[in-house]
């Protein structure tokens, strides 16, 4: 509406009135004169006419009300009053608004959160159609484990409920060639991975089904960040040819800014790709199937099959693989999971846990305003009674509260959404990067709509109750109690009782929850990693293959390398291995023990395969349980040893001896003659590999020539800050070879804190949700004793007077808290169980009804809320009767 | 306080004023003492309802109001019924029947 129609609409409400005053003071004046006609006196005859009309008030009103913007009006005047009812009582508004913003503003920015990470639209073209492909096999309880390219192809050849799949893996290369050299995260995939997704390159033609022909595979697309850092953004970069580990590329496409494809699961890396290359399977793929699982598979569904179609046939085709080829697919199954379903999954639960939270947060806090309310509806009930008695109706009555709760709500819900502006701000700064990976989240047309809905809905909610009450009091009786001890106070303080058990009963529900996550976190944090992560450098070099191409390179660049950092002054010892502990990477393959019946291949034990360097156990401090540790010799050249760790021994070999025993390790090859068994020297302490919530895997070691790999990570020992050998190191590095990167450098503590920084969080975010509820909730008992103390001063005075001794006034006012208490813990203990069952999956090492939390929770929350009780308590004890006395 | 609101009541008066309305534009005063007088003082119109329903009539577009000069010179607001307050009329009329008929049954067989 411009301020034109505006101004018109006030004149005209303005003339609406004049109208109808008019209207009616003319009707006076006729009736009057026709008195006066028929005899009456002056007096008389006004008397008489006005008497006819009754309450003009309320006849004005009623009329008024007739009409849309009389109506309009009328709530206006109740806003008005509601504006100046509040203004009257700052301290009471102070309290109430800032009660509300708290709680509407914590909510805002929890959703504004949930609405980006879960909610948002995923960058691809009807992305609720796409699902992830995964093998799943029934031994192992990985629910997505990577495919195999033989499996990839038999399912794409068979199925008819995808119209098109693609398959994605990713590895680091070498950028090299205009500036430093630079690791990348390449996905390797296949041609009609972006056509899959409904993706056009910004600029470039993209990947063409020729790109997947041999000889014609060396093209890539770049990321659009890699694009605007490594090559300034260069508009004509298409067509242009890039040096990648030492082969030439020609780029042919640009990404989307938006585009981004990262599944954590099954990525080898671990990290966000910057490039993409299409993958040409060489033909020993295509035989069945000798070649391992590594692939992300992504499909998209035929139009108006579901997902569920697609499970049930895939289940179809991987049992018929598993009768083809028993060895290789035995007890191995597909598992379809939509798409939107993977990227939230692991966030989900933690953020709907919170979610759940900071609504109970709102919840307590809207019992609080009503309460609130409802103390001080007491205080106005004769001002209700005189205007119900000149002629309000209940209706008007209750609306006039109800706009007051809305007013307040709304100043709390203004506050509440520039502290969910600030809020989400520091949500984000605090989260860890692998919880919520979001530079900034939006407040959106979606996060204002739930703000301004948790408004309303908060206003209706703690201001029903009180306006309820209070107009349907009888004004008959309040005018003759003189508002105390009338039946409507005995309702209110039923419901004030109400609202405070609610609110215990809620907090008690919220500080389990902290309490279960604490208690889970001390138990993570007490978990022994295995090795010691203090004075622990950690570094990533990953060697070409175009200039490392054979073992005897990849391992003299790394003997000397690690040679040459050993001289380092502070460095104590140097190794490496092949993938670094606590970041969630490894390789993991069947090992079948000689000693041991044969089994086929999907049978075998499952052992995680590390490829070390010297001196590795020393260097981690990992202690030798039996046996001994590689002999130098056996670092140098394939003698055919292995060491194992506890876990390997306990679960495999569980009452022999292991050392001497030979185990064949299917890594190089699944090919029986192909592989020569290794012989266990030694028994070694577990290390808890993956992360800490994670038990340790029973593992192999291998030296690194068993196994040559191009990328290590290498491991420093220092006796001081490791952060600052950095420099160093990355000297020795480029002294052999200045075209190497190093890359992924980070202390092990860093690491370690990365492990722990998730469940860190959670607990920190839902440890101050229930603090802030157990202080709504203590406010709330704290207010509901303190107004019954001053409602029963004279009666405390009598009792005083009469000899009660200050134990026993305690005693009557502290009884009323601890029912009170007590119900809650009764009402909140099994509300807090069927909680804590949606924490589950969060949980380490503690059970979701842990005892020992209950207890502890349910006894601090009666301590503070009786702590909370006895302020007022105290003032009871100290009532004067005869000041008491002299109210009556 | 409130009477309590009834239907039938509610009902009645918009009868009663549409049907007044229908024998020519008049104003407030004039429908309460036309009511009082054709029904013989047996119906009293309060102001406390008249006013608020011609409002609400006017707002439904029953009736129109402008100002005018009363017989004895003073200012007044005059309601004419509209087109669409005529058909209510005749609607209302129809139910009055149907009611009275069905009220008089009642007296007569039960």
């Amino acid at each position: 509406m411009s301020w034109i129609a505006r101004l018109r609409g006030m004149l005209r409400r303005e003339r609406l009135d004049q109208d109808l005053d008019e209207e009616l003071r003319s009707h006076l004046e006729m009736r009057t004169a026709d008195n006066l006609a028929a005899g009456m006196s002056p007096e008389e005859a006004r008397y008489e006419a006005q008497k006819r009309f009754g309450n003009t008030t309320l006849l004005k009103e009623d009329t008024r009300a007739a009409d849309i913007l009389g109506w309009l009006d009328e709530c206006s005047r109740d806003f008005r009053h509601a504006l100046r009812m509040l203004q009257r009582s700052p301290g009471f508004t102070a309290v109430a608004v800032l009660t509300l913003a708290l709680g509407i503003g914590a909510n805002t920015a929890l959703f504004s959160v949930i609405n980006a990470v879960l909610l948002h639209p995923l960058p691809y073209h009807d992305p609720d159609s796409l699902a992830m492909v995964w093998e799943s096999n029934s031994q192992h309880s990985n629910p997505h484990n990577t495919v195999s390219p033989p499996n990839f192809l038999d399912w794409q050849s068979r199925n008819t409920v995808f119209s098109s799949m693609a398959f994605i893996f990713d590895e680091r290369d070498n950028l090299t060639g205009n500036g430093d050299p630079q690791e990348v995260v390449v996905q390797d995939v296949s041609t009609n991975f972006f056509s899959l997704l409904g993706v056009d390159p910004l600029i470039g033609p993209g990947f063409t089904p020729e790109n997947g022909q041999p000889g014609h595979a060396n093209v890539v697309i770049l990321s659009y960040g890699l694009w605007k850092e490594r090559f300034a953004g260069d508009p004509a970069i298409v067509g242009k040819s890039i040096l990648l580990n030492g082969r030439h590329q020609t780029v042919v496409g640009v990404a989307p800014q938006n585009f981004q494809w990262f599944i954590k699961d099954g990525s080898l890396t671990g990290a966000k790709p910057q490039m993409w290359s299409p993958f040409v399977f060489p033909q020993s793929f295509h035989d069945h199937k000798q070649i391992g699982r590594f692939m992300t598979v992504v499909a998209r569904l035929r139009p108006g099959a579901t997902h569920s179609e697609a499970q049930t046939q895939m289940n179809a085709i991987a049992s018929r693989l598993e009768q083809e080829y028993p060895d290789f697919d035995g007890h191995w199954g597909v598992n379809v999971v939509p798409l939107r379903q993977q990227i939230s999954g692991d966030v989900r639960p933690a953020l709907l846990v919170l979610f759940g939270a900071v609504a109970f947060v709102l919840l307590i806090a809207c019992a609080n305003v009503s309460s609130l309310l409802l103390a001080r509806a007491a205080s106005r009930e004769r001002e209700m009674a005189i205007r119900t008695a000149i002629g309000a109706s209940r209706w008007r009555i209750a609306r006039q509260l109800l706009m007051e709760s809305l007013l307040l709500a709304l100043i709390g819900g203004g506050i509440g959404v520039a502290l969910a502006v600030w809020g989400t701000n520091a949500l984000l700064a605090a989260s860890p990067r692998n919880l919520l990976d979001l530079r900034a989240v939006s407040m959106d047309l979606r996060v204002l709509a739930f703000a301004v809905g948790a408004t309303l809905l908060a206003g209706l909610l703690f201001g029903f109750l009180p306006s309820y009450l209070s107009a349907h009091s009888r004004i008959s009786q309040t005018l003759k109690e003189g508002g105390r001890g009338s039946s409507s106070a005995n309702r209110r303080a039923l419901a004030r009782n109400a609202f405070v058990v609610a609110q215990l009963g809620l907090a008690l529900v919220l500080l389990t929850g902290a309490g279960l996550l604490t208690r889970s976190f001390v138990r993570l944090i007490g978990v022994d990693p295995g090795f010691d992560t203090g004075h622990l450098l950690t570094f990533k070099v990953a060697l070409p293959g175009s200039k490392y191409g054979t073992d005897q390179l990849c391992l003299a660049f790394f003997r000397q390398l690690l040679a040459r950092i050993s001289t380092v002054p502070g460095v104590r010892f140097v190794s490496m291995e092949s993938f670094p502990p606590l970041t969630g990477l490894g390789a993991a393959t069947g090992v079948r023990l000689l000693s041991q019946p044969a089994r086929p291949l999907s049978d075998l034990p499952v052992a995680d395969v590390g490829v070390v360097g010297p001196d590795y156990f020393t260097t981690m401090s990992i202690p030798l349980h039996a046996g001994r540790l590689f002999s130098t010799q056996e670092l140098a050249e394939e003698k055919h040893v292995t060491i194992i760790n506890q876990a390997f021994a306990d679960k495999y070999l569980h009452g022999v001896n292991p050392l001497g025993q030979k185990a064949a390790i299917y890594m190089k090859s699944f090919a029986e003659n192909e592989i020569h068994p290794s012989e266990i020297i030694g028994v070694v302490g577990d290390v808890h590999h993956i992360g800490l919530d994670t038990a340790p895997e029973p593992t192999v070691y291998w030296p690194h020539p068993e196994l040559v790999m191009s990328g290590m990570t290498i491991l420093v020992r220092t006796s001081n800050d490791p952060s600052a050998m950095v420099s160093a190191a990355r000297n020795e590095l480029q002294q052999i070879d200045p075209e190497l990167p190093m890359a992924a450098v980070a202390t092990m503590d860093q690491l370690l804190a990365d492990s722990l920084s998730r469940s860190r969080f959670t607990m920190l975010l839902l440890g101050i949700f229930a603090a802030v509820a157990v202080v709504l909730a203590s406010v709330g008992i704290y207010g509901l004793i303190a107004y019954s103390v001053t409602q029963r001063t004279p009666e405390l005075g009598i009792r005083i007077a009469l000899g009660a001794q200050r134990r026993d006034v305690l005693r009557l006012v502290l009884g009323q808290g601890t029912r009170l208490t007590l119900l809650a813990v009764a009402v909140g203990v099994p509300a807090a169980l069927a909680f804590s069952r949606l924490l589950a999956t969060l949980l380490f090492g503690v059970s979701a009804t842990d005892p020992i939390t209950f207890a502890g929770v349910a006894a601090l929350l009666a301590l503070v809320a009786l702590l909370a009780c006895f302020i007022p308590a105290r003032r009871a004890t100290r009532v004067d009767p005869i000041v008491a006395l002299r109210y009556e | 306080m409130l009477q309590p609101k009834n239907d039938l009541l509610q009902g009645t008066l918009a009868l009663l004023v549409l049907k007044t309305l229908a024998r020519g534009p008049q104003h407030g005063y004039g429908v309460t003492l036309h009511i009082q007088m054709v029904s013989k003082d047996i119906l009293r119109v309060e102001e406390g309802s008249l006013y608020p329903a011609l409002h609400r009539m006017e707002q439904d577009g029953w009736v129109s109001a402008e100002w005018g000069i009363s017989e004895n010179n003073r200012r007044a607001r005059y309601y004419r019924l509209t087109a669409k307050g005529r058909k209510q009329l005749a609607e209302e009329e129809k139910n009055w029947e149907r009611l009275t008929q069905a009220v008089a049954h009642v007296l007569h067989f039960a």
